[in-house]
């Protein structure tokens, strides 16, 4: 059976819903080596929803979350993104994501790290500037800005792809795992920046998670197994 | 775990190993394809030093020796199939009357042959004209004398009345300098002109005539064993050049004074084994940067995948294998490439062999094949273990975990640049060159008579520091340019990324140690592909220079002597097809003091109509100037170097000429004055002639009768329009064309057909700059994908992205291409200076190969440009299935 997320458990939000999954499977490969990571699932973002994904590893919540943010393609089903551009390259100034794993361009320092999203958003250059200083000082590695990736620890390195998207100021970030390299304070510290920071701007923040203390802190939570969404729960409420 | 590894390999990284295998391909092919054209040269040189000798040894029968017994004992010598007795005496002079008039020659050698001489060295003479049976005139002769067969010649003899005979025919002996040389002199001294003055009488008539010494006064006639050999020889030129020597003076032991051997043949191979040292050097010299280049290809690629395969080693190490099996693995993966390269290569150098120099090139074998397959093969492992395993053993000895992570790294600068290397090998490059300019580039020194050859192989220096001086001034400037230049490099790439354009400068500032390698290697190919070709293409041009100054122009109809054909006749041969323009040379002969010389009469304003005049064949002004002056000063004269030495001339002085008076027949004296040196000049001989003005010699000779007509064809249809002319003409004019001149011109290099390795060395030179600058910015690329990726899940544009990969590849092709060209040119000036010794005649400029060039660039331009889009197009793959398959 394909749990649904019921679309009136979500926030709603007089602006729209930012992600709608419907029926969304992804697949990767065929025949009998097929492996199905997201199956069916239909369920939907709304401006400035909390939402964490939860579920065992393999369970296809970074698979979701990489429709979501519409770096992967449904094999079956589709996602939309009502609140934003059809185009890819647009759309990404609206959508936030921090990987796994760090994600910087190892040529670059930090600044110009967390600086891309921006130049490529067409910011102008003192703006730039700004913004990403005050997104470094936001995770606290402000003495970093010259460093390169390669001489960053991977908590500092996550950090600084975290700064990366709060400098954009998108309307929605979907964070894969991100506090998965951290230690336990660092990593709260990086949730608080995350909440405070997303709340501030009225984005929308979807967080994939092992981590009950993250979860805890997330209004509302979905549940995923075998690919399946199967239980979204809001704070003090459950579907 | 081994196999494991392997198969991961083959099965992840199939692209940068195939990419590694083909860079170590092309230098294998590259010296398997050079060592077949250096085997095929050495032979070709031997066969036509053979065959340029029409006999192979005179053996000149000393006094007092029976030549009888000396000619049984050389017949029975091994490796002589034939002999022929030849007798020699000197004649007071020969006279003869013709027309009315008597004409007297100096003292003259008269010659005695066998009926069997001519059938058994069909080189030694020509026949111009009559019968080849009977009393033969050398051509000089008979026009000195004015006699044409059927004409009564009256050879004058010491102490005894003259001897009269009927001439039979006219001819040419073209090995005069070997026939008349003087057997036994040291080897040291200066060889002796050929007699003006040579009648060829029948054994028989010669015993008559010149045999019978009536006085002490008379001469006794000497003889000579002419001997022709059938030994093989080695296929190398030195080695021929030993035993043929060797043999000779085992011939002379046995004869134990009886007479001594004048080797022909010895001295033909003396001047191919230079010849072959030389094709050694173009070896070195053409074919070693190139396989350095592969080499320096291969190293690029293979240090393209070198961060990965340190974060690989890292991860294998703190996965707790043991540094030996890691090293194991690396030198799987260097014998994988090394081998793949080297059976790849073979077949290329096999390939490309058989396509340049034909399916079995002379000289060589199975064995030398071996040889040559397993020399280049070798260097193919050598090539992998410099360039896969040296780099991974260093990197498993020298770094910890933490730092094989690092993969861009804040540049250090490298020692050599803190040192000035750069500067000090150009410095080094001109002070060699300077130091060799000053025995005239003299590479090779092969004394006469000296078994061993001198080769000044420092001189290799010079070219050899200038290229790896500029490829690193190069990288320096490049490196400078990168670093310091974040700002114009933004403003520049900005067309092609939009707003991603500071980061992408900024980028490529941090990455520009591989940007900084790429341009050099591609710079390095250009300039190797750009300075090879232009040496080529300035070879041939005066190769076909060469040709052009033995035959005089594309066709030469030499008039038969005696025969007074006027300018006019030009008109009839322009109307053959394909004649362009017919140009008359008068040809007389001058006395100058006692000295007889040949002097060529030409029209200077359209001489060069028909025939190119090079620079080189002139001193004292250049072809333009001394033709005008030819014409503004019709007493004008261009005489020898020689003459102007024997002579003491300065410019301007008089130079009485006793010249034939067509109307008196006798000689009278024409003054001329001196205008400047000629070298050489189209059909003239190698010794000392004169050139004037035709005119000024018809006023004063009253007859403008001309000796040859050079015919342009546009350097096309030579053999069509010498058949063409020869049917108009008839039999009596002589008619060559430059192609059979090609074939014919001296021992020198130029003897060696290098079309089949100026295509090898073309072609390879195109595929090492494509690959230089194609495959190494597509793996460099390629090894970037991820940064591509991470920008695409940012917002980047897909014309964005193709734009960064598009920018990487328009600097590379800008930085290379002028880098390249001006190395290219530097090292061209140097190469054809440094190996003057190849050119015959040397060059006055250096030829450019336009169109070669324009392919390169075209090749190079192309590859960049296809391995920057495809580059881009594969950044364009979704995002994260990019990130997740590296």
């Amino acid at each position: 059976m394909t749990a649904q997320l019921n679309p009136d458990n979500a926030l709603m939000s007089p602006d729209g819903d930012l992600v709608v999954c419907t029926d969304a499977s992804r697949t990767f490969g065929s025949g009998p080596s097929a492996v199905v990571a997201v199956q069916g699932t239909t369920a939907k973002v709304s401006p400035g929803a909390r939402i964490a994904i939860a579920g065992p590893s393999g369970s296809g919540k970074s698979t979701l979350l990489h429709l979501m943010a519409g770096l992967e393609v449904p094999t079956r089903g589709q996602v939309t993104w009502p609140s934003f551009s059809t185009d890819a390259a647009d759309r990404a100034q609206d959508i936030g994501v921090v990987f796994q794993s760090p994600s910087l361009v190892p040529a670059l320092d930090v600044a110009e790290n967390t600086g891309l999203p921006l130049i490529l958003a067409g910011v102008g250059e003192q703006e730039c500037r700004d913004r990403v200083a005050e997104a470094l000082e936001l995770v606290g590695v402000s003495d970093l800005a010259a460093k390169l990736p390669e001489e960053l620890s991977g908590g500092q390195a996550q950090r600084v792809a975290v700064a990366r998207v709060l400098a954009l100021r998108p309307r929605l970030v979907l964070a894969d795992e991100p506090t998965g390299q951290l230690d336990h304070a660092t990593g709260q510290h990086l949730i608080d920046v995350l909440m405070a920071t997303t709340t501030q701007i009225g984005a929308a923040l979807v967080v994939t998670t092992h981590d009950r203390t993250v979860l805890e802190r997330l209004d509302t939570h979905w549940w995923m197994h075998e690919g399946q969404l199967r239980t979204a729960t809001t704070q003090g409420a459950s579907a | 775990m081994t196999i494991t590894w392997l198969g991961g390999l083959l099965r992840r990284r199939t692209g940068r190993l195939l990419a590694t295998a083909v860079g170590i391909s092309l230098a294998v092919a590259l010296i398997a394809a050079l060592g077949t054209f250096l085997t095929t040269s050495k032979a070709t040189m031997t066969a036509r030093a053979v065959r340029s000798v029409a006999v192979d040894w005179q053996v000149q029968v000393q006094p007092g020796a029976n030549p009888t017994a000396v000619r049984d004992a050389v017949t029975r010598t091994s490796g002589v199939t034939a002999t022929e007795s030849v007798s020699t005496t000197q004649t007071t002079g020969l006279s003869a009357t013709a027309g009315g008039t008597t004409q007297t020659t100096g003292p003259g050698l008269v010659l005695g042959l066998t009926p069997t001489y001519r059938h058994t060295f069909p080189g030694e003479i020509r026949q111009l004209s009559g019968s080849p049976t009977g009393v033969l005139l050398a051509q000089q002769t008979a026009a000195n004398l004015h006699v044409r067969p059927g004409d009564r010649v009256s050879i004058g003899r010491a102490g005894a009345a003259p001897a009269v005979v009927t001439v039979a025919g006219v001819v040419d002996l073209p090995q005069a300098d070997s026939l008349f040389q003087k057997v036994g002199a040291p080897p040291q001294s200066q060889p002796s002109a050929p007699p003006d003055n040579v009648i060829l009488l029948p054994q028989a008539t010669f015993n008559t005539v010149m045999g019978n010494r009536s006085s002490a006064a008379t001469p006794a006639p000497t003889t000579q064993i002419h001997v022709a050999r059938g030994a093989p020889l080695s296929n190398d030129p030195a080695a021929a050049y030993e035993s043929v020597t060797g043999a000779a003076h085992n011939l002379e032991a046995h004869l134990a004074g009886q007479a001594v051997v004048g080797n022909n043949l010895g001295a033909a191979l003396q001047g191919a084994r230079s010849d072959a040292i030389y094709a050694q050097m173009l070896f070195l010299f053409l074919g070693l940067p190139g396989a350095i280049l592969a080499a320096l290809l291969t190293a690029a690629l293979a240090s393209a995948g070198a961060d990965r395969r340190r974060a690989e080693q890292a991860l294998l190490r703190t996965r707790g294998l043991a540094p030996r099996k890691v090293a194991r693995l690396a030198v799987v993966e260097a014998l994988l490439v090394g081998t793949t390269g080297g059976i790849l290569g073979l077949g290329i150098g096999a390939a490309a062999g058989r396509l340049a120099f034909g399916p079995s090139p002379a000289g060589s074998s199975l064995s030398t094949s071996l040889v040559w397959a397993a020399i280049a093969f070798i260097a193919g492992l050598a090539i992998a273990t410099l360039t896969v395993l040296v780099p991974a053993l260093r990197d498993l000895r020298g770094r910890t975990v933490a730092d094989a992570r690092h993969a861009v790294g804040r540049s250090r600068t490298p020692l050599w640049m803190k040192g000035g290397v750069d500067f000090i090998l150009i410095a080094g490059a001109l002070l060699v060159f300077w130091a060799s300019s000053a025995n005239n580039y003299s590479l090779v020194l092969a004394p006469e008579g000296v078994a061993t050859i001198s080769v000044s192989y420092w001189a290799f220096l010079g070219p050899a520091l200038l290229w790896l001086g500029a490829a690193m001034l190069l990288w320096r400037i490049a490196n400078l340019a990168l670093h310091h230049g974040r700002r114009p490099l933004a403003r520049f790439i900005r067309p092609l990324t939009g707003r991603l354009a500071p980061s992408g400068a900024a980028s490529m500032s941090r990455q520009r140690r591989p940007l900084a390698r790429a341009t050099v290697l591609l710079a390095l190919a250009i300039s190797f592909a750009a300075s090879t070709a232009t040496f080529n293409a300035t070879y041939q041009q005066q190769a076909e220079a060469d040709a052009q100054l033995s035959n005089g122009a594309d066709v030469t109809v030499t008039e038969p002597p005696g025969l007074r054909v006027p300018p006019a006749a030009a008109a009839g041969m322009q109307t053959v097809a394909g004649v362009r323009h017919v140009e008359p040379i008068q040809h007389r002969f001058a006395y100058v003091g006692a000295d007889l010389q040949d002097l060529y009469g030409v029209r200077p304003a359209s001489i060069t109509s028909a025939t190119a005049l090079q620079n080189a064949y002139f001193a004292g002004g250049t072809a333009k100037t001394l033709m005008a002056r030819l014409k503004a000063q019709p007493d004008a004269i261009l005489v020898s170097d020689e003459t102007v030495k024997d002579f003491q001339l300065a410019p301007g002085d008089l130079l009485n000429l006793r010249l034939q008076d067509s109307r008196t027949k006798k000689l009278q004296t024409v003054p001329f004055h001196y205008a400047g040196i000629v070298k050489e000049f189209p059909t003239a001989p190698k010794d000392s002639f004169f050139v004037a003005n035709a005119d000024y010699i018809t006023k004063a000779t009253g007859s403008n009768a001309v000796g040859a007509f050079l015919v342009d064809t546009g350097g096309t249809n030579q053999n069509a329009v010498a058949a063409n002319l020869q049917q108009q003409l008839g039999a009596a004019a002589t008619i060559t064309n430059v192609t059979q001149a090609r074939s014919q011109v001296g021992s020198s290099l130029t003897s060696v057909n290098l079309a089949g390795l100026t295509r090898l060395e073309l072609v390879f030179a195109v595929l090492l700059a494509a690959s230089a600058g194609g495959i190494v910015l597509a793996v460099g690329l390629a090894e970037r994908r991820r940064s591509l990726a991470i920008l695409s899940v940012l917002g980047a544009r897909r014309r964005q992205l193709r734009g960064l990969a598009l920018s990487e590849g328009l600097l590379i092709t800008i930085g290379g291409l002028i880098g390249g060209g001006l190395i290219a040119w530097g090292l061209s000036q140097m190469l054809v200076k440094v190996l003057t010794g190849v050119f015959d005649p040397p060059p006055s400029v250096i030829a450019i190969p336009w169109g070669y060039l324009t392919v390169t660039v075209l090749a190079v331009v192309g590859a960049l440009g296809t391995a920057a889009m495809v580059s881009a197009r594969a950044s364009t793959r979704p995002a994260v299935e990019e990130l997740r398959d590296l």
